[in-house]
């Protein structure tokens, strides 16, 4: 039996970088993936998502450029095509993440793994590897309610991207970030979205003001129908469509895209095997080092159950593949920036408004609209805004959000900026060029002081 | 007319008092029977309610400020009109030479500014009187976060100048200090020295700052100042000896709840309390106390009963046990154990036991000891009842064991009479026949 210094279980975007960095440190490393390298986020999430919704904005812009004086007449979609750039990327990095794992010595194998104890990996039952310490990355999958019934027009978001064809109506259930964004990107492409959420709005996960600017523009601009707290009931699919009741409304469309969450995957895994077992929610339990009760399993990413977020999986990786090579234990990173691709985008770091409320923290806040901004005002861009938390006593930036134009690209300086632990202070003192989206950052935080110059002055608020 | 608001005088002995916490706020409306202030004796700590009508229209004594019994702390009137002058407190007068058994009362001992040495982590300090400083300098220190109180200056009469401060920040590698703005800006907030935050490399974030502002020293309450004072006072003067036994329990225990099931209900605490004050009668000296030069029998048993309690702890003392029979011993005490639990005992309630017992027998501990009260010449410390494989009759059977340790002062009590003292206890609690006629 072949034994390595470190076995990765899964190669999403939490295993691979696993792998790598456990390379890099000098282990003899194996990596086992029974779908896809690159995992949901190359192949079913994040990047093919993005393909289209980059597609479906670049299309949103061709229509309103009249605005800015250019007339394109006769833009359609093709979504095959559309589609077939889509798989064209996914191919590209899936290629590019198996290049990198191969020259870094890193043994690839297909398969599904189950441990057998918790030195002993066996793949598909065919083969078995020894594992002197594991890492478990095996990610999560869409949650399908029992109670939809089988139909090839109700889908998950995985099939969904499959297609090469949008239908011409369609009902998300669940308004949290994925429905959301699949809902945008539909009705971008000229899809008749119907979005219903059981809970009191969409997007439970960002601040209310940021909320209300997502929804309104969803429903006013795209046209998006918007139910929220009432549960959809009464599903049926007949040839055709999906026909449901959401209270008093009856609702059709051609196609139902289930996006009511993700569920972790330890199915097959045999963890109690090796010692282990998952928690009442089915995640792994990790400490903040990526440790598990068993001294030599560590797990990452999504089956941990904390920030279900690609990034936040990769932060986790290098933390994990450090703490399994070396002696020196090392945290992994807490502050995670969240992105959310609707129209408009959502991006959020740290404290939000509504959580520092729920904690009673002293907080101020200070925003800055695109509406009162030179480059957004230019570039016919005003919807949204940035804001920031910071402490209501030391002015330490605590949490951000942007949401417009370029929010997921902006929200990137705001979480430099609170993870250095700058203060609205020192950020008002730090110059930043005009006309651009980023001085926003600097307006917002002159407006936590009090102090904003591109703003009408607060009037003073009678007590 | 403004009507003034004096500090009450609770209990003989009390001499001055802290107030807490107001409740009212100057221009609040108050009441009669209103909570106006609560007050930290050298005892307890009392709710004050108003016994006039009006506004509060001044608070002259903070909270955290100790006063003399009856100074004005208040004023209550009629908004906008003028607020008298507070006279000034007198400086409290001397505790009174009371009982010379009883440790001297509590004077306020907390340091203003704790010595450096001491501690990790250092607070910016109040500058003394005679510390003198360039305005320059101040403001570098401040800028810099640093405690100036601990550069020695090269001005006149020792004043820190400018410069001072910048070969104090050079000699103490200030500048290789890289410390977030958000952490500078708490550090400053908190009234911390960041030259005394530990760090490893360099590097002051937010998490060391508060980790080093919730290592400050906090002043003990007033209430836990006193426990540590008069307890330290009584390792201190009394040389303290340890004896113990078991007693078997399992008959009494039995006993008990047959008597529960009739309707009739006591306490194991009752059982033993009251065992001991029988004991004591038999054993006067256990009764006494001493200042190390004389002896002082005590005529009457008052038995202390220490309870804790959310703040610390609470010794209610039953007054002339000796003198009750096992009800009525049994109702008091339970009134003044609820009492104290709900801080609402009178000073007068826990004052004046000439012994102690200390029972923690339900928090499921095998044996401790107890450390004298001053003032008395022993401590019963009374331990959980076990069940515990025992030999008895040449054969191994379960009983109910509890022991019970007496901390004695060995400067009134020798050893031997500890264990009789101890003995008479067990024989008691081991015969119901001593039982059958008081209950």
């Amino acid at each position: 039996m072949e034994t390595f210094d470190v076995v990765v279980i899964g190669a999403g975007p939490g295993g691979y970088p696993a792998a790598i960095r456990a390379a890099q440190l000098g282990a003899s490393v194996a990596i086992i993936e029974k779908d896809a390298f690159g995992g949901t986020c190359l192949n079913f999430g994040c990047i093919p998502t993005k393909a289209l919704i980059a597609a479906a904005d670049l299309f949103a812009r061709i229509q309103h450029a009249e605005a800015l004086g250019i007339i394109v007449k006769d833009a359609y979609v093709d979504y095959a095509a559309m589609s077939a750039h889509k798989n064209r990327v996914v191919a590209k990095l899936q290629g590019a993440v198996k290049t990198l794992l191969t020259a870094n010595n890193v043994r690839q194998f297909t398969g599904t793994a189950s441990f057998k104890d918790r030195n002993t990996i066996a793949i598909n039952d065919d083969l078995t590897i020894g594992a002197k310490k594991v890492i478990v990355a095996t990610g999560s999958t869409s949650v399908m309610p029992e109670y939809l019934p089988k139909s090839p027009n109700i889908v998950e978001s995985r099939a969904f991207l499959d297609f090469d064809h949008l239908p011409k109506s369609m009902i998300v259930l669940g308004g949290g970030y994925i429905g959301c964004e699949m809902a945008c990107m539909a009705a971008l492409l000229g899809v008749k979205v119907t979005v219903v959420e059981l809970l009191d709005d969409i997007l439970q996960l960002v601040d209310a003001d940021a909320r209300r600017e997502v929804r309104t523009n969803m429903e006013k601009n795209l046209g998006i129908h918007i139910l929220t707290g009432a549960a959809l009931e009464d599903i049926t699919a007949e040839r055709g469509g999906v026909q449901g009741r959401v209270g008093n409304e009856t609702i059709f469309a051609e196609l139902l895209l289930s996006a009511v969450g993700r569920k972790p995957v330890t199915e097959g895994l045999h963890l109690e095997a090796a010692g282990l077992a998952a928690n009442r929610n089915g995640f792994i339990d990790t400490d903040d080092y990526c440790r598990t009760k068993v001294a030599t399993i560590f797990a990452i990413g999504d089956v941990t159950g904390k920030v279900q977020l690609a990034h936040y999986a990769t932060a986790q990786a290098i933390a994990a593949a450090e703490n399994a090579v070396n002696a020196k234990p090392r945290k992994h990173e807490t502050l995670v920036p969240n992105v959310i691709f609707t129209a408009p985008e959502i991006g959020t770091v740290g404290l939000g408004e509504d959580e520092a409320a729920r904690r009673g923290r002293a907080i101020k806040t200070g925003k800055f609209r695109f509406a009162g901004l030179g480059k957004a005002l230019a570039a016919g861009e005003t919807i949204g805004f940035v804001k920031w938390v910071g402490d209501a006593e030391t002015g330490q930036l605590l949490g951000a959000t942007a949401v417009g134009p370029h929010a997921t690209e902006l929200i990137a300086s705001a979480t430099t900026a609170i993870r250095s632990e700058q203060t609205a202070q020192e950020l008002t003192r730090t110059v930043l060029a005009h006309p651009t989206f980023s001085e926003s950052w600097m307006e917002a935080a002159l407006a936590l002081l009090g102090e904003g110059i591109h703003a009408l002055p607060r009037k003073k608020q009678a007590d | 007319m403004a009507v003034p608001i004096v500090m009450p005088k609770f209990g003989q002995m009390t001499e001055e008092s802290t107030i807490v916490e107001w409740f009212k706020k100057e221009g609040d409306p108050v009441v009669k029977g209103d909570l106006l202030f609560a007050v930290e004796t050298d005892k307890s700590v009392m709710e004050v309610e108003s016994f006039e009508e009006g506004t509060l229209i001044k608070i002259a004594v903070k909270p955290g400020t100790s006063v003399p019994v009856q100074s004005i702390v208040g004023f209550l009137g009629t908004p906008g009109e003028p607020i008298p002058e507070v006279p000034k407190p007198a400086a409290a007068p001397k505790p009174a030479a009371a009982a010379p058994a009883i440790a001297p009362a509590a004077k306020q001992k907390v340091a203003a500014a704790p010595s450096p040495s001491a501690l990790a982590v250092a607070t910016i300090a109040t500058p003394p009187a005679q510390f003198r400083i360039s305005p320059r300098a101040q403001a570098l220190a401040r800028e810099s976060v640093i405690d100036p109180t601990r550069i020695k200056g090269s001005g006149p009469e020792g004043r820190v100048v400018e410069k001072d401060v910048k070969a104090y920040l050079a000699a103490k590698g200030y500048g290789r200090l890289r410390v977030s703005p958000s952490a500078k800006r708490l550090a400053a907030k908190e009234q911390l020295d960041l030259l005394s935050i530990p760090t490893k490399d360099g590097r002051i974030g937010v998490v060391d700052v508060e980790r080093a502002a919730a290592e400050k020293p906090v002043p003990m309450t007033k209430i836990r100042q006193i426990i540590a004072e008069r307890l330290s006072h009584s390792v201190v003067t009394a040389p303290h000896y340890y004896v113990t036994v078991e007693a078997d329990m399992t008959e009494l225990v039995a006993y008990r709840a047959a008597l529960k099931k009739a309707g009739t209900i006591f306490s194991l605490t009752d059982f033993i309390a009251f065992a001991v004050v029988l004991t004591l009668k038999e054993f006067p000296q256990f009764n006494s106390a001493t200042d190390g030069q004389t002896t002082r029998w005590k005529s009457r048993v008052h038995l202390g009963l220490a309870v804790s309690v959310d703040q610390g702890l609470m010794v209610p003392v039953v007054w002339n046990a000796d003198e009750l029979t096992m009800t009525e011993f049994s109702t008091l005490s339970k009134a003044l154990i609820e009492k104290a639990r709900a801080g609402k005992l009178s000073p007068d309630e826990m004052n004046g036991s000439t012994f102690t017992i200390s029972n923690m027998g339900m928090l499921d501990v095998e044996n401790f000891t107890g450390i004298i009260n001053p003032g008395e010449a022993a401590i019963l410390a009374v331990s959980s009842v076990i069940d515990k494989p025992v030999a008895r009759d040449g054969a191994v059977v379960i009983r109910s064991i509890m022991k019970m340790t007496l901390s004695s002062d060995h400067r009134l009590i020798d050893g031997a009479s500890a264990a009789r003292f101890m003995n008479a206890i067990k024989t008691r609690l081991e015969d119901l026949e001593t039982w059958k006629p008081l209950t």
